[in-house]
């Protein structure tokens, strides 16, 4: 067999598993037979991060027309890990985009974590309840431990999957979620003994 | 088994194979420190899934996103299709298809192929070393013995780090011989288990870190500027990575 035919049989095979191509129906009726079950959890990631049901909406919206362009890409496989990446990376890349717009307004932690506002921490010593303190904590932590325990507790993904939609190894992961459960538990320690002063 | 909050969280995570999960419980049942910090963790679990919401999204969402798929569907695809005469749009794709599947080729297979090459050679030095008597040259817990041993052995001078403190004693060091040239092989101890990690320059083109796993072996690479690592055992995934982690991680 010669060489251009035999990359002719390559052709063929590549061919053959390729999901069908993008922009004809049955691209699209296999991209929301596979894809869009997913929509809850990739919203409840970008909720999580973005702490804001406005943005978590356009970020669901817009990383789902990236997932469809990239859905030639798709192997197979873990579809909700494969979507939960592009939501991560649409989350980020938003954010960027924010810091750039919002001229002299600094996008960090401090400023938009909620127990930076006096209002909110006040808000806080009222609700009070160990419920309220616990959201506040996991709302307060760091994206990078945020994103992975969202991911653990509340969409119960295995060490692997999370390290593929965060591009980490597992060991990563592992050490990250343990930090972030340690900082969970400080935190909560912490507002419990304030709110009962 | 000693107390290790690592595997407690990792059984609590439901990550460790059958045996490991087996012995830890066993700990757990007999070592009221750990099983108080397990209950800890249950406890927190609790708390975290009845405090934090679970965001379903909103009603109207998925009728928005299919109608903004179709609409991209049709507007980005579809036009374009219409004005390109057939032959010329069947040429084109024929040449993109050329195009992916030899970039394909040279991108994705090539490295991974030399990957699996490499993990070949590495389960084999690993259990050659195991089979013979031939384990160490250097039996050294001393870092600072073993790596100035290697001076004039090698054309390179290997990290080398111990790890006793987080469980993964450092036993000693040799020299092996692997794709073709000498590296410097070091051997560490976990429990009863050996890991050897082979390491030497392998430029400035890095290979991807990746995992392998053969016959109930298992290897992980990844590399350090200019350096390669390989670590090689019969301990789990977890703890292998575990172990990568603290070489990667120590200056």
């Amino acid at each position: 067999m010669n060489a251009a035919s035999s990359r002719m049989i390559e052709l063929e095979k590549t061919h053959l598993v390729k999901p069908p191509s993008i922009g004809s129906v049955p691209g699209l009726q296999l991209f929301e037979e596979l894809i869009l079950p997913h929509l809850n959890a990739a919203y409840n990631l970008a909720r999580w991060l973005t702490r804001n049901d406005d943005d978590a909406r356009d970020i669901v919206q817009e990383a789902y027309l990236r997932a469809f362009r990239f859905f030639a890409n798709y192997r197979g496989g873990d579809g909700k890990s494969w979507l939960l990446e592009i939501v991560r990376n649409t989350c980020y890349s938003f954010q960027q985009r924010e810091k750039r717009s919002v001229k002299n307004v600094v996008f960090d932690e401090a400023v938009h974590a909620p127990s930076a506002s006096p209002l909110d921490a006040e808000e806080a010593l009222v609700t009070a309840g160990k419920h309220a303190i616990m959201r506040k904590c996991i709302e307060d932590l760091p994206e990078t431990f945020r994103e992975i325990l969202i991911m653990r507790e509340l969409e119960e993904m295995s060490y692997r999957q999370i390290a593929d939609v965060a591009g980490l190894a597992t060991g990563t992961v592992m050490s990250r979620l343990s930090r972030a459960r340690k900082r969970l538990e400080e935190c909560a320690k912490a507002r419990s003994m304030e709110s009962g002063k | 088994m000693n107390c290790s909050r690592d595997l407690i969280e990792a059984y609590l995570d439901e990550e460790l194979d059958a045996g490991l999960g087996a012995s830890v419980e066993e700990h757990l049942s007999v070592c009221s420190s750990c099983s108080e910090l397990y209950a800890r963790f249950l406890e927190q679990r609790t708390d975290i899934k009845s405090a934090a919401p679970y965001y379903k999204a909103p009603a109207d969402l998925e009728q928005s996103i299919r109608d903004s798929l179709r609409k991209a569907g049709s507007s980005e695809f579809k036009p374009a299709a219409a004005r390109m005469p057939w032959r010329w749009l069947a040429i084109a794709a024929i040449v993109l298809l050329a195009i992916s599947v030899s970039w394909n080729i040279a991108t994705m297979t090539r490295r991974p192929a030399e990957n699996d090459l490499i993990a070949r050679n590495v389960f084999a030095d690993h259990i050659r070393s195991l089979i013979g008597t031939h384990l160490v040259d250097v039996p050294s817990t001393d870092q600072h013995t073993v790596k100035p041993w290697f001076n004039g052995k090698l054309d390179f001078s290997p990290d080398v780090k111990d790890f006793a403190a987080q469980g993964f004693p450092l036993i000693g060091g040799r020299v092996d011989y692997l794709m073709d040239r000498t590296v410097a092989a070091l051997v560490y101890g976990r429990r009863q288990h050996v890991i050897n990690v082979f390491t030497w320059p392998a430029g400035p083109e890095k290979i991807p870190e990746d995992h392998f796993s053969r016959n109930g072996y298992n290897a992980v690479h990844w590399s350090r500027g200019p350096m390669t690592f390989w670590a090689v055992s019969d301990l789990g995934t977890m703890e292998l990575d575990q172990f990568k982690d603290l070489y990667v991680v120590s200056r």
